[in-house]
């Protein structure tokens, strides 16, 4: 299983280079909103985490509830990958 | 007859420059925009294009940041021209609201949604991009003129290969003329594309050296992109609020070739029939004309034809009609290509300066005035331009000085 910090990096990262977002990824707070006013992503941007998401780390987010819950902020992303991810 | 519309405002954006006077200026100085393709990599016949540097991010900056960052590059040449118009009219939010939006374009977001392909079928993503496919439509540029810049008027888009734009400019006019908007922004915008590039070289229409429209060795055209907007707008509503009148759009015409799906029509019947209803919608004899700003693509049939079609319509005057072909400077946009002549044609008849035919040292023609390097000064009253598509489709705009008028 990978570590906290590796995942969270790689969440960053997977922001910044799969929907091409003007920011580097070290400047991505954990606890800030993703969507909003935080990074800015609309609801396009959230159908294409999706797909990133279970791409990246083959983990599925099977419904709009628990997108919100996960896209809340990368600290947030983080912990959902860690706990769903295959072992 | 149609009545004149008067044009108000002016955008663009090609390899030439990022706004209208960077335009002006390369016209002025005959200064060439054609060089390496680097947009994509390239290998076949020809890897030349008149291609427009990467746009600063303020262009989007009127759009959510979410709905800017995902623009296509054709997008992004139409928002930053369809902008600079707006401005340049001086167009209030009122006067915004009210306006039409006709746009003309040939490939959409093709090079973003082609790029996506490439990245699935070769393994480097697994799934397709929504954002990427998201930028593929047409209607796509239309959608993000109006929310950037508060256009809530009648919207069309038009798609007839290379006069798409000459044709939004045409209809943009007739719905200003028939009341359904006082104010009404025509766009041409496309952009280079490797499905287009490579359709192009494979119909051996590409010339491997930058093009040479007119001249006896011409071997094809150069392709270009970019955008061009035009503000076209009521003469009593532009006269009520004090608006500068860059030119009049005095008539137009569209015709088809029923011909070929590639080739002009041998005789140009369908580009004579352009040009004659353009000057008969405008009430005006063939004589009138001042400043011929030509399709000139710089392919053998094309030059050939359309000299065959000036020399009819013109006549004895075709040797004193000056005829230039500035595609030998901001290459063929295609889509834009309309939009971008018919700018630089108002810059002619507003300035008093011809635009040379860059690079024509030998022309096939000898009794025809090409407008030698780098152009030259002249009071113009009268200009045609014309756009021929693939297919047939032919459009020609009759443009006139604003002043006198």
């Amino acid at each position: 299983m990978q570590d906290r910090d590796s995942v969270r990096t790689a969440v960053k990262e997977l922001l910044v280079s799969g929907l091409r977002l003007d920011v580097s990824p070290a400047d991505i707070v954990d606890d800030a909103p993703i969507f909003g006013e935080g990074l800015g992503l609309d609801s396009i941007d959230a159908l294409e985490l999706v797909v990133l998401v279970e791409e990246r780390f083959s983990v599925g987010i099977p419904d709009e509830e628990t997108g919100k819950r996960v896209f809340g902020s990368v600290a947030a992303l983080t912990d959902f990958i860690l706990a769903e991810q295959p072992r | 007859m149609s009545r004149p519309v008067a044009i108000t405002g002016l955008g663009t954006v090609t390899a030439l420059g990022s706004d209208v006077s960077a335009l002006a200026a390369a016209l002025a100085d005959g200064r060439g925009g054609i060089g390496a393709l680097t947009l994509f990599p390239y290998r076949g016949r020809c890897a030349i294009a008149a291609q427009v540097p990467e746009l600063t991010a303020g262009v989007v900056a009127a759009l959510p940041p979410a709905t800017g960052r995902r623009l296509s590059r054709p997008d992004r040449f139409a928002l930053a021209a369809g902008t600079e118009a707006c401005r340049d009219a001086g167009l209030g939010p009122a006067e915004r609201r009210a306006a039409a939006v006709h746009v003309g374009a040939t490939i959409g977001g093709m090079h973003e949604v082609g790029e996506a392909y490439g990245r699935r079928f070769t393994g480097v993503d697994r799934r397709l991009r929504l954002s990427r496919v998201l930028a593929m439509p047409l209607s796509t540029t239309a959608a993000v003129l109006s929310q950037a810049l508060g256009l809530f008027g009648p919207r069309s888009t038009y798609s007839t290969a290379c006069s798409s734009s000459a044709l939004a400019i045409a209809q943009a006019a007739e719905s200003v003329r028939r009341g359904a908007a006082p104010v009404a922004l025509a766009v041409g915008t496309d952009g280079l594309c490797r499905v287009t590039y490579a359709g192009f070289d494979a119909l051996q229409a590409l010339d491997p050296e930058p093009c040479r429209p007119f001249a006896r060795d011409r071997r094809g055209l150069s392709l270009g992109e970019g955008a061009a907007a035009l503000v076209l707008e009521d003469l009593d509503h532009a006269r009520a609020r004090g608006a500068r009148v860059h030119a009049l759009l005095l008539g137009d015409a569209t015709t088809a070739d029923a011909h070929h799906v590639t080739a002009p029509h041998p005789d140009g019947l369908g580009a004579a029939a352009a040009l004659t209803g353009a000057l008969a919608a405008a009430r005006l004899s063939p004589d009138a004309v001042d400043y011929v700003n030509a399709h000139g693509s710089g392919t053998p049939q094309n030059d050939a034809v359309e000299m065959s079609v000036l020399r009819r319509v013109l006549g004895g005057r075709v040797g004193r009609v000056p005829i230039s072909s500035t595609k030998a400077q901001h290459g063929h946009c295609l889509g834009a290509a309309g939009a971008v002549e018919a700018v630089v044609t108002v810059l002619a008849l507003e300035r008093g300066l011809l635009p040379s035919t860059r690079g024509l040292r030998a022309p096939e023609w000898d009794d025809v005035d090409f407008v030698p390097e780098p152009g030259r000064r002249a009071a113009l009253g009268v200009a045609v331009t014309s756009s021929y598509g693939f297919g047939g489709h032919n459009v020609t705009l009759v443009l006139g000085r604003a002043e006198g008028r």
